[in-house]
C-alpha cells in the first residue's frame, strides 16, 4: 500500500507557526510584561511597574477625592514607600493587609494608577478575593 | 477521635501503596490473584479514607475545637451548612476530600470495567494507586486534617463573603472535575503499559472524561456567579492565576474530547490523545498546586506552605513518567489511516485541537511568566488582563467559528460545492444578523461585532442540523413533528448532545461579548436627591438605611430606578459591617436583572461619607445573564451526550470483541 503524501504535517507545522507568529508579534509590540517589585526593589524603576507590600498606616485622605495616602512596606523587611491612590479601594483593604497596586514612583511617592489596587487575602485556603478593575 | 482519622488515613495510606505495589506487580507477570488482592486494596482505601472523612465531619459539626482545622475554619455561630462547608474550606480539608474522591472514582472505574477490560484494569489500579500515594502521604506526613492544640473557646469563623451557596459548590465541583481526570489518564496510561494501541481505553472513559469536563465548567460558571454577586467588582473573571488553574485543564479536556472523536472514527490522532489526555490530568494537579502553594503571586496567595515543593515534585514525577512511556510506546501508536484533505471533519477538529491548546498553552505562559522572569532576570515580571483578552480573541473567536463549520463538514475530504451549498443557509442568515448589528449600534465594538455575528453563523447551523434531522426522521418513519424531534435526539445522543452543548457555549459568547464589549460604565457622587445617567437608566438616590443584625451592621443605600419615563422600581446597594470578625467590611452590590433581556443594572455603593453622601460606581451590562443560562444549558447538553443508551452499549461490545480479535491476530 503506497503512502500518500499527506498533508497534514505540513498543515500541522504551519498551523502552530502561524499561532507562534501571532504570540510572537503580540509580546513583542506589547512588551514582556510589567515588572512586579516590593518597595525595596523600587529604586531605578522610572516607568510603570506593579508594586506589591504590605500597608503601614496612617491612612489618610479620600480614594475618590484628592488620593487616599498610605506606605507600603516589604513583606519581610522594614524598607516602605509612600503611595497615594485613587479610584476603588477593595473591602479587605486594611492596616496590615497585603495589597498590590499598578504605578510609577514620581517625585519620591508611587502614583497609583487609578482603580489597580488588589488585595491578597489573609493566608488561607479558599479566602475570599476582591478586586477592582 | 483524631486518633481514629489519623489512624484511618495511615490504613490508607498502607493500602494505597499495596494496591500500588502488587497492582504494578500482578499486571508485569499476569497474576490474576494478585490483581484482584490489588484491586480490593483499592477499594479497602476508599472505605479507610471514608472513615477519616466522617470523623473530620463529625468533628465539625460538634465543633470540637481541638482540631486545629476545626478551629481555623468554624465558629460556634457559624450555620450548620458552612460547618460542613468548612471541611473543604481549607488545606488539609481539601485534600482529604481529594483523596476521597479519588478512591472513590478510583473504585468505581475498576468496578464497572472488571468484565470487560480486565487486561486495562490491572494497569489502572497501579496507576490510580499511584497518584493517591501522593495525596495519601501528604494527608499523614505533611498536612494532616487532625492536628490537635489546646482548645480556643471559640473557633475563628469563616469569612462572610464566602458564606454563600455558590462558594459551596464551588469547590465539590471543581474537584470532581480535577480528579475525574485522572481516570481517563489512568486508563491512557494502562493502556499504553499493556501495550494496547485500540480505542477501548477511550470508549471505557468517555462519560467519565464528560463528567468532569462538564463537573469543571460548572464549577468555574459557579466561582464566576460568586465573584459577581459577592466579590461585586462589576465582573466575573479577573484572569487571576487560580482562576486561570481550572480553566487551562478544561481547554486541553474539551481538546482531548474532540480529537477522541477522531481517534474513534478514523483511527487517527493516537499519539495525540494520549498526550493530550497527560497534559489535562498534569495541569489539573499544576492547578491545585498554584492553589494552594502561593508560588504565584495572586490574590489568592495562599500560606506559604510546605506543600509548594512536594506538589512540584509530583508533577514532574507525573510529566516524566507520562512522557517516557509514550516515547516507549510509540511504535505502537501509529495510525490506521492518514489526513486526506486540508478541508474535512478531521481536518477541522485538527484546527479546533491547535486553538485550544494554543491558547490553553499561552495562558500557561502567562500564569508561568512571573516565575520564569523573576529566575532568568532576576525581577518578576506580571502579564495583565489584555494579554490574556487578546489571545482569548485572537484564538477564541476562530473557535467560535469552527464550531459552526466542524459539525456540517464531511469526514475525509469535503467538496467545495458541497460545502457552498451547506452553508449557503447559515452564511446568508449570518450577513442579514450582521448588518442588522451594525444598524443597531453594535459597531461601537469590532470584536463584539465578530462574537456576535459568528454566535449566529453557529445558531443557524445548529438550527439547521436539528431541522434536516427531524425532517428526516419525520419523512421516514411518519411520526409527529415532536416524536420525530426526540426519537432523533434519542437515537444520536452524542451528536444531539453535543449540539446543544456548542449552543451553551454560543450562549456564553454572546453573553461574555454583550458584558464586556458592549457594558457602560458610570461614576458618580451623590447626595440624596441627586441622579445619574447610564445605559438609558435613570437611577436616584433617595436615602440611607441602615439595618443592624446579629453579626453584621448593614448599610444600604437605597435608589429610584427609571428607564424612559418607567419606574422600575428600587434598588439596593452598600456594605455590611461586621462584629466577629471585627472590623470586617464587605461590599453588597445591588443586581437589577432584566430577564426579557438578560441586562443587569449593577450598582455598587464604594463610598458612603458621613454627610450622606455616596459615591456609586454603576455597570448595565447586556446579556450578562446569557452567561448563567449557558450553564444550564451545558448540563443538559451534557447530560444527553451521557445518557446510557442500549444500542450504543451492544454497539460497543461488538467493538470491543472485535479489537479483541484484532490484537491477536496482529
Amino acid at each position: 500500500m503506497a503512502r500518500r503524501r499527506s498533508p497534514a504535517r505540513l498543515v500541522i507545522a504551519l498551523s502552530i507557526a502561524v499561532v507562534l507568529a501571532i504570540f510572537l508579534l503580540y509580546t513583542s509590540i506589547a512588551g514582556g510584561g510589567t515588572p512586579a517589585l516590593s518597595p525595596s526593589q523600587l529604586v531605578g524603576h522610572s516607568g510603570k511597574v506593579q508594586l506589591g507590600g504590605v500597608v503601614v498606616g496612617p491612612v489618610t485622605g479620600n480614594a475618590r477625592e484628592g488620593g487616599l495616602r498610605f506606605r507600603l512596606r516589604d513583606r519581610k523587611g522594614s524598607a516602605n514607600v509612600a503611595v497615594v491612590y485613587t479610584g476603588s479601594v477593595p473591602d479587605p483593604f486594611r492596616v496590615g493587609r497585603e495589597i498590590v497596586v499598578e504605578g510609577s514612583v514620581r517625585g519620591g511617592t508611587f502614583v497609583a494608577r487609578p482603580g489597580s489596587m488588589v488585595t491578597k487575602c489573609p493566608s488561607k485556603y479558599s479566602a475570599a478575593s476582591s478586586k477592582q478593575h | 477521635m483524631p486518633e481514629l482519622g489519623r489512624a484511618a488515613l495511615v490504613v490508607s495510606l498502607g493500602l494505597i501503596v499495596y494496591a500500588l505495589l502488587a497492582g504494578a506487580g500482578a499486571a508485569a507477570t499476569r497474576r490474576r490473584r494478585l490483581a484482584v488482592s490489588a484491586q480490593n486494596a483499592l477499594i479497602a482505601a476508599f472505605g479507610s479514607t471514608l472513615v477519616a472523612c466522617v470523623v473530620l465531619a463529625v468533628a465539625l459539626v460538634r465543633h470540637d475545637f481541638a482540631l486545629t482545622y476545626v478551629a481555623d475554619h468554624t465558629s460556634r455561630a457559624l450555620p450548620t451548612v458552612y460547618t460542613l462547608s468548612a471541611f473543604w474550606g481549607g488545606q488539609e480539608g481539601s485534600l482529604l476530600l481529594w483523596l476521597l474522591v479519588l478512591t472513590g472514582y478510583g473504585v468505581l472505574a475498576v468496578w464497572l470495567n472488571r468484565k470487560r477490560a480486565r487486561d486495562l484494569v490491572v494497569w489502572v489500579v497501579p496507576v490510580i494507586a499511584g497518584v493517591a500515594t501522593f495525596f495519601s502521604l501528604l494527608l499523614v506526613a505533611v498536612a494532616s486534617p487532625f492536628k490537635t492544640a489546646p482548645a480556643p473557646l471559640d473557633g475563628a469563623g469563616l469569612n462572610p463573603s464566602l458564606q454563600n451557596p455558590y462558594m459551596v459548590a464551588h469547590p465539590p465541583l471543581l474537584y470532581l472535575g480535577y480528579v475525574g481526570l485522572t481516570v481517563p489518564f489512568a486508563f491512557a496510561m494502562g493502556a499504553l503499559l499493556s501495550g494496547r494501541a485500540d480505542e477501548r481505553w477511550i470508549v471505557a472513559t468517555r462519560r467519565w472524561t464528560l463528567v468532569a469536563w462538564t463537573a469543571l465548567g460548572i464549577g468555574q460558571l459557579l466561582g464566576a456567579h460568586w465573584a459577581y454577586e459577592e466579590v461585586g467588582w462589576g465582573g466575573y473573571y479577573a484572569w487571576d492565576p487560580v482562576e486561570n488553574a481550572a480553566l487551562m485543564p478544561w481547554l486541553a479536556a474539551t481538546a482531548y474530547l474532540h480529537s477522541v472523536m477522531i481517534q474513534e472514527k478514523r483511527g487517527m490522532l493516537k499519539v495525540w490523545n494520549v498526550v493530550l489526555v497527560s497534559l489535562a490530568f498534569c495541569l489539573s494537579i499544576f492547578g491545585t498546586f498554584l492553589t494552594r502553594s502561593g508560588v504565584i503571586s495572586s490574590i489568592h496567595s495562599f500560606t506559604q506552605s510546605s506543600i509548594g515543593p512536594w506538589f512540584l515534585g509530583f508533577i514532574c514525577a507525573v510529566t516524566t513518567f507520562a512522557v517516557g512511556l509514550i516515547l516507549f510506546r510509540l511504535p505502537l501508536l501509529r495510525a490506521r489511516t492518514r489526513l486526506e484533505s486540508l478541508v474535512s471533519r478531521e481536518a477541522t477538529f485538527l484546527y479546533n485541537n491547535l486553538l485550544l491548546v494554543a491558547l490553553c498553552l499561552t495562558i500557561l505562559w502567562g500564569v508561568a511568566w512571573p516565575i520564569l522572569t523573576e529566575a532568568v532576570r532576576g525581577e518578576a515580571r506580571v502579564v495583565g488582563r489584555p494579554y490574556y483578552d487578546f489571545f482569548l480573541r485572537a484564538f477564541g473567536l476562530p473557535l467560535l467559528l469552527l464550531m459552526g463549520i466542524g459539525p456540517l463538514i464531511a469526514w475525509r475530504r469535503a467538496s467545495i460545492r458541497g460545502l457552498g451549498k451547506t452553508f449557503a443557509g447559515p452564511a446568508l442568515v449570518t450577513a442579514v444578523v450582521g448588518v442588522a448589528l451594525l444598524v443597531l449600534g453594535a459597531g461601537s465594538s469590532t470584536p463584539g461585532l465578530v462574537a456576535y455575528t459568528f454566535s449566529a453563523f453557529v445558531l443557524a447551523t445548529i438550527l439547521l442540523e436539528f431541522a434536516r434531522g427531524t425532517r428526516a426522521r419525520h419523512a421516514l418513519s411518519s411520526e409527529s413533528w415532536p416524536a420525530a424531534f426526540s426519537s432523533l435526539i434519542a437515537r444520536n445522543r452524542r451528536r444531539y448532545g453535543g449540539y446543544v452543548v456548542h449552543a451553551a457555549v454560543v450562549l456564553l459568547a454572546i453573553g461574555v461579548a454583550g458584558s464586556s464589549a458592549y457594558q457602560h460604565i458610570t461614576d458618580r457622587k451623590l447626595a440624596p436627591g441627586q441622579s445619574l445617567a447610564v445605559g438609558g437608566y435613570t437611577l436616584t438616590y433617595r436615602k440611607l438605611e441602615e439595618t443592624k443584625r446579629a453579626n453584621a451592621n448593614e448599610i444600604r443605600a437605597v435608589l429610584d430606578v427609571r428607564r424612559g419615563g418607567d419606574s422600575l422600581g428600587t434598588i439596593k446597594a452598600g456594605k455590611n459591617a461586621y462584629s466577629a470578625p471585627a472590623g470586617q467590611v464587605s461590599n453588597e452590590v445591588g443586581i437589577r436583572t432584566n430577564y426579557l433581556t438578560g441586562e443587569d443594572l449593577f450598582v455598587i455603593a464604594e463610598q458612603v461619607d458621613e454627610d450622606g453622601t455616596v459615591y456609586f460606581r454603576v455597570f448595565v451590562k447586556p446579556l450578562v445573564n446569557l452567561i448563567w443560562l449557558a450553564g444550564f444549558v451545558f448540563v443538559l447538553g451534557s447530560l444527553i451526550a451521557l445518557w446510557p443508551d442500549a444500542r450504543e452499549e451492544r454497539r460497543l461490545a461488538l467493538r470491543y470483541r472485535e479489537a479483541g480479535v484484532s490484537m491477536t491476530a496482529r
